[in-house]
């Protein structure tokens, strides 16, 4: 940290932590949002046997969402240091008991989804199984949730004070 | 014969392995090792991590202002304490040992498993909430020895055993990797009512 803090100010170290966190979670979101679009809209049948493809390689990229889902959370863990001391206490002061409440939760979701991440990896490795199919549509949905539920409240936060707070 | 090769053609075009839906292939109903494990770690970690958490069992405290990390639960000092880590750490020990368990033994006998853990999960705490209840406004005497976790395991083992005992194994069998969404979310329930209070009616 002195080394950081020898090359820029220790509060422009954390807000450029915070955008990084901010661009893994776009990215993120994106992802794992066209993931359970792609579970939850089966692919059309067509004549004959065939069935037409659906618009998103779903699997390829599922190994990709679970490492950044990991390295989300981490970041999210370091980043959690300096909102526990320099954004909780002053949004208890100024009572925003929802915001804080919330954070809480996003706390818990993102945890659990993260215990999720072996399975999820499972069901999507090839060749799909199609026993799994509904198993694997419910645990993509629900780490779909957990993003979207963290990105909200995370933005919430950040705009209580934060990135161009 | 031109028709044939198309078909062909169109079936390999097709058959390629990013459709998420109609191109799956069947594997094996008996999970790999790999895969008895990594369903068993993500059932286990949200239940352990909701134990830990509303037990209040962390493995370590962080302290952020002093930057230092004590061993099992410490009161705040210098600012305050931060037990999130040391649930996560605790609850990802726990359920990889858990999950390694979980490959050497049976399937059926897992799934069994699987309903009892579960089943304890709820009724402990409910049997230490109905012991509460039954000393505050029903005990006729000193009731107090019975406000203690472990004599709530009593009612709790006893009633996860019977429930394990009369549960349909071909239910149990189904059941399995349903406990992947059942267990986070009535994890989530718990802890987002564990909130209510200090947060969200305050």
């Amino acid at each position: 940290m002195n080394f950081v803090t020898s090359i820029m100010r220790e509060d422009t170290f954390w807000r450029i932590l915070l955008f990084v966190h901010f661009l893994l979670a776009v990215g993120l979101l994106a992802a794992i949002t066209l993931q359970a679009v792609a579970v939850l809209m089966p692919a059309r049948q067509v004549a004959g046997s065939f069935s037409e493809r659906s618009p998103v390689p779903a699997a390829s990229y599922a190994a990709l969402i679970a490492v950044v889902y990991v390295l989300q959370a981490l970041m999210g863990a370091w980043i959690y240091v300096k909102y526990r001391t320099y954004v909780r206490i002053p949004m208890e002061q100024l009572r925003h008991f929802w915001t804080v409440g919330s954070f809480e939760l996003k706390e818990h979701v993102v945890t659990m989804g993260m215990g999720l991440l072996p399975a999820y990896w499972y069901f999507w490795r090839q060749p799909l199984s199609a026993e799994h199919e509904n198993v694997r549509r419910w645990v993509t949905v629900f780490l779909a949730l957990s993003v979207w539920y963290a990105f909200v409240v995370g933005h919430v936060a950040n705009d209580f004070r934060g990135v161009g707070s | 014969m031109t028709q044939t090769l198309d078909i062909s053609d169109a079936d390999k075009r097709f058959a390629r392995p990013d459709s998420s839906h109609a191109m799956a292939a069947p594997i094996s109903a008996t999970p790999s090792k790999f895969g008895t494990f990594a369903i068993t770690f993500s059932i286990a970690f949200p239940l352990l991590y909701t134990v830990y958490e509303r037990l209040n069992w962390p493995l370590f405290t962080y302290h952020p202002v002093l930057g230092i990390v004590d061993f099992g639960r410490q009161p705040a000092g210098v600012g305050p304490p931060m037990f999130w880590y040391g649930w996560i750490v605790l609850a990802a020990a726990s359920a990889l040992v858990v999950g390694a368990i979980a490959t050497t033994i049976p399937g059926p006998l897992l799934r069994r498993a699987t309903v009892f853990c579960c089943a304890l999960a709820a009724l402990w705490p409910a049997a230490l909430e109905a012991l509460r209840y039954f000393i505050v406004y029903m005990a006729t005497f000193d009731a107090d020895f019975l406000n203690s976790a472990w004599v709530a395991a009593i009612p709790g083992f006893v009633g996860a055993a019977v429930i394990t005992y009369y549960f349909p194994a071909r239910l149990a069998d189904r059941l399995w990797t349903s406990w992947l969404l059942i267990v986070p979310i009535v994890g989530l329930v718990v802890l987002g009512y564990s909130l209510l209070q200090p947060w969200f009616l305050r």
